[in-house]
């Protein structure tokens, strides 16, 4: 790694004066000042017209919005108590006509079971990335094997808090509107919150 | 009585902070100054940051329509320029955060310099690219750090502002990137 010295920091930050550089000091100083010099160029590039645009786009009604809100694509997620889905569990099973297919995965003390379900009709691939996977893709990729647009997928996660989001079409980020919770990304995006709970044992 | 030189009350640029008070009274067409005044330098720092051109002015323009939708959360509009390159940095990290090298196509790749340019014109396009270059090899962080100061001409007061870090982080941090800058403008030349 390139040494530099405190004095030529301090040239840099505008503290001391650069008449006491050495010349090899002078030469790091010349290269960072090219460098600036053409870093600081300004694209040519204006997004004027487009901001404002949408400044003067006048705000929707609450019928637009709600009209919007219909025809938009949008995660859908249900939330139910866990004594309810244990209920709907069982009552799903005494109703089933398939035979359970195997035993299920096994679980460790601290893991549990999450389940992404979100509606995005259309979509040609839906995944969630989260903290779990430390925001890459391709972990946890949803299905829709009867292509009525509900996506699904349930994953074992260790027992806590998660942070996740959606991903439509490989591209399209999409925050769960029906998590219930949620945490700014520090980014200007919130992401949706799932706490896993250890399996009842 | 001459009036050269003089600048009377009304010839007097508008502050930051009598713009965002037009604007949050009413007067959307107040928040085109505010574009004409930081717009150049925030493009440069979202394509410096993000290396495309494209989403640069992606991350810029939805900065820009956050903060005038948000204006009124602006608690120091006296330090409006701050609180702007904060949000339009936000949307930096987060496009660094969820783009991978595969995302990109070759329609986002910054332009070739055309051949048919002149001798001048090229050399200065290539020594864009092998500053450019050496600048994506720092961390995000160093990146930041070093183009808020040095491109943007921040004091460490502002960058603290527009980071949320505290100052000897961001000193630290603007002295490794210019070490790890000379290094790697070194093995770019």
């Amino acid at each position: 790694m390139t040494h530099i010295d405190p004095l030529l920091h301090r040239v840099l930050d505008g503290e001391s004066p650069s008449d006491d550089l050495t010349p090899s000091q002078r030469e790091q100083f010349a290269a960072l000042q090219r460098a600036v010099r053409l870093l600081a160029e300004a694209p040519a590039a204006s997004v004027a017209a487009r901001v404002m645009a949408e400044v003067r786009r006048p705000p929707r009604s609450l019928g637009q919005r709600v009209a919007l809100w219909l025809t938009e694509r949008h995660a859908v997620t249900i939330s139910v108590r866990p004594v309810w889905s244990l209920a709907l569990a069982a009552a799903l099973a005494a109703i089933a006509v398939i035979p359970a297919r195997g035993p299920g995965p096994v679980l460790g003390e601290q893991e549990g079971i999450a389940q992404f379900v979100g509606r995005f009709p259309g979509a040609k691939s839906v995944e969630v990335v989260g903290s779990f996977t430390d925001w890459r893709p391709g972990a946890v990729v949803l299905r829709d094997d009867d292509q009525d647009g509900i996506w699904r997928a349930s994953v074992v996660l260790p027992v806590g808090e998660h942070e996740y989001m959606f991903v439509v079409d490989g591209e399209r980020w999409v925050t769960d509107p029906l998590a219930g919770r949620y945490l700014d990304d520090g980014f200007g995006r919130q992401n949706a919150l799932l706490f896993v709970r250890p399996l009842a044992r | 009585m001459s009036g050269a030189g003089v600048l009377s009350a009304t010839d007097r640029e508008p502050t930051d902070g009598e713009v965002v008070a037009q604007v949050l009274a009413g007067d959307a067409e107040a928040f085109g100054i505010v574009i004409r005044r930081y717009e150049a330098g925030l493009l440069r720092y979202a394509t410096r940051m993000l290396g495309y051109p494209d989403a640069a002015a992606d991350a810029v323009a939805e900065g820009l329509v956050r903060a005038y939708r948000h204006l009124a959360t602006c608690r120091d509009p006296g330090r409006l320029k701050s609180w702007l390159y904060r949000i339009v940095g936000n949307r930096c990290r987060s496009h660094l955060a969820r783009r991978s090298t595969s995302d990109l196509s070759l329609d986002d790749a910054p332009p070739i310099a055309d051949p048919s340019d002149n001798e001048a014109a090229t050399e200065r396009a290539e020594q864009m690219a092998q500053v450019e270059r050496a600048l994506e090899t720092l961390s995000a962080e160093k990146r930041e750090a070093f183009l808020l100061k040095h491109v943007e001409g921040m004091s460490y007061e502002e960058m603290a502002a527009v980071t949320g870090e505290r100052i000897p982080t961001l000193k630290m941090r603007v002295h490794r990137a210019r070490a790890a800058l000379l290094e790697a403008l070194k093995e770019y030349e």
